[in-house]
């Protein structure tokens, strides 16, 4: 594994052997995965890129993986939409969804971070894997210790929405449904961590799994002709993904790989139920305070997050901000993004929506830029925060006279064939 | 005895008291601070505690009703 030097300290530096490892011993900072870049210039080039396989495993030389993919063979490289119609409907030039609604195997991002963490786990001999999750990690890992014959411990708040729990279950995991918050599930998981040896993904093997995000900040550069977007407007539970994003472009670009350089402006997406992040932005405050989380994107509900202090520094480094979105907005956003572009994201999709029209409207993210939007999740899952506000409108006889009448007490227009 | 990693996030209005110092001297625990962030607005200190199991709940306790916000040191959300 010569392309990975070991695990770094994020806080002192520290270096660690690339063992399953998560927590600096000395200063408590977390660790994350050190690359041997010089090993790399030259030798990775966009044709090497672009003859590998169409999903995240192209990038494999950046990935911490010793071998070839165990799991997710199939991940990644998801569109990335070019949203002419979102772009009119929020005043922009230039507006893309990078839609990971569709990613594989269980249609969200997390499948990128579950693909590389189930594929180390399996490089470390562990038998079982587990997770704490608002949901979306919990399908990813479910199905993806599936494939790999591992078996699985998924950890999730009681209170979760149906699409999760089933496109949880489906897979056969040990489900156990934890009555509280997910901060509370995550304290939970932390101790049977230290007491089993299980390949927790988003605790002792985190620093690996976390690396599988980069993926999407590659493929938005590749997918717009290896260059970095102006704006990318991220949702944030943990942070992570917003981190991870900015390190992929930044090592995009240290590897000589991007025309034009990086710029890019990082935004940070949250509910105004559960905005630890966002508010330390607005305040100015490196110091992430928790709360108690109170929305309906219950997979943005992390209300002590692990990466704030890390998000909210990249944010503010690359000159970007971020917004809130109230539930009402977060519904507005999903309709909107449904509406226009025909994506049904997931409520996380809503806050990205709503969020970016806000910083929009104030200016931050200027109308001829370009913005890249994430929309990291499958609205399927989460039926519940639109059922209310959509029903069927239009109930008939199976008659065509009942059609004609009901169109015309609707006031729905309809043009007869023999009119053109 | 045994050891927990905690961060600790105090309030504003906490952080000119000496509360790691009070903790040491009412209870059987010693602390040893490992990494910490303060500003003007918030302070947060990543933490080791020693001391026998009791102590520490007392310990996390007395923290608690001060309006200290103590979490597993690792255990942060994803």
């Amino acid at each position: 594994m010569a392309k990975v030097k070991g695990l770094k300290c994020r806080e002192c530096g520290r270096p660690y052997p690339a063992d399953p490892l998560h927590v600096c011993e000395f200063c408590f900072g977390p660790l994350e995965v050190d690359y041997d870049y010089d090993r790399l210039r030259g030798t990775l080039t966009r044709r090497a890129i672009e003859s590998g396989p169409p999903s995240i495993w192209r990038y494999s030389a950046l990935l911490p993986i010793e071998g070839g993919p165990a799991v997710g063979r199939h991940c990644g490289m998801t569109p990335l939409v070019k949203a002419g119609n979102l772009a009119r409907a929020l005043g922009m030039r230039e507006v893309y969804v990078k839609n990971d609604t569709v990613n594989h195997p269980s249609f969200s991002f997390k499948d990128r971070v579950v693909a590389v963490a189930v594929t180390k786990a399996l490089e470390f001999d562990f038998r079982v894997v587990a997770c704490a999750s608002t949901g979306n990690l919990a399908n990813s890992v479910a199905a993806h210790a599936a494939e790999g014959g591992l078996q699985s411990f998924v950890f999730v708040p009681a209170d979760l929405e149906q699409g999760k729990i089933i496109g949880t279950l489906i897979y056969d995991p040990k489900l156990v449904a934890v009555e509280g918050n997910y901060d509370e599930v995550n304290r939970l998981c932390s101790e049977i961590a230290d007491k089993y040896r299980w390949a927790f993904v988003n605790i002792n093997i985190r620093p690996y799994y976390a690396e599988g995000s980069k993926t999407f900040g590659y493929e938005i550069a590749e997918q717009l002709g290896w260059r970095a977007p102006q704006h990318i407007v991220v949702p944030a539970a943990g942070g992570s993904l917003v981190t991870k994003i900015s390190k992929g472009l930044k090592e995009f670009d240290r590897l000589g790989l991007l025309s034009g350089g990086c710029a890019t402006r990082m935004h940070v997406a949250q509910a105004e139920g559960c905005g630890p992040i966002v508010t330390a932005i607005k305040e100015n405050s490196e110091i992430i305070k928790p709360v108690k989380p109170k929305t309906i994107a219950k997979s943005l509900a992390i209300g002590n997050p692990a990466d704030g202090y890390y998000a909210y520094k990249v944010v503010k480094e690359s000159g970007g901000y971020g917004e809130h979105a109230s539930d009402e907005e977060i519904v507005e956003g999903m309709r909107l993004l449904a509406s226009t572009e025909g994506i049904f994201a997931e409520t996380a999709g809503g806050v990205t929506v709503a969020a970016a029209k806000r910083l929009i409207e104030q200016g931050r993210i200027p109308k001829d830029e370009s913005l890249v939007l994430c929309i990291t999740g499958n609205g399927l899952k989460t039926q519940e925060a639109v059922a209310a506000d959509l029903k069927v409108k239009v109930q008939i006889k199976p008659t065509l006279r009942s059609f004609d009448e009901a169109m015309a007490s609707h006031g729905i227009e309809v043009t007869p064939r023999n009119a053109h | 005895m045994p050891k927990r990693m905690v961060t600790l996030i105090f309030p504003q209005t906490l952080i000119k008291e000496p509360v790691i110092y009070r903790l040491s001297r009412q209870f059987k625990i010693i602390p040893n601070i490992r990494r910490a962030r303060v500003t003007e607005k918030a302070g947060e200190l990543m933490v080791e505690l020693d001391g026998e199991e009791e102590e520490l709940n007392k310990g996390v306790a007395y923290l608690n009703g001060l309006g200290i916000r103590v979490e597993p040191t690792p255990g942060k959300g994803r």
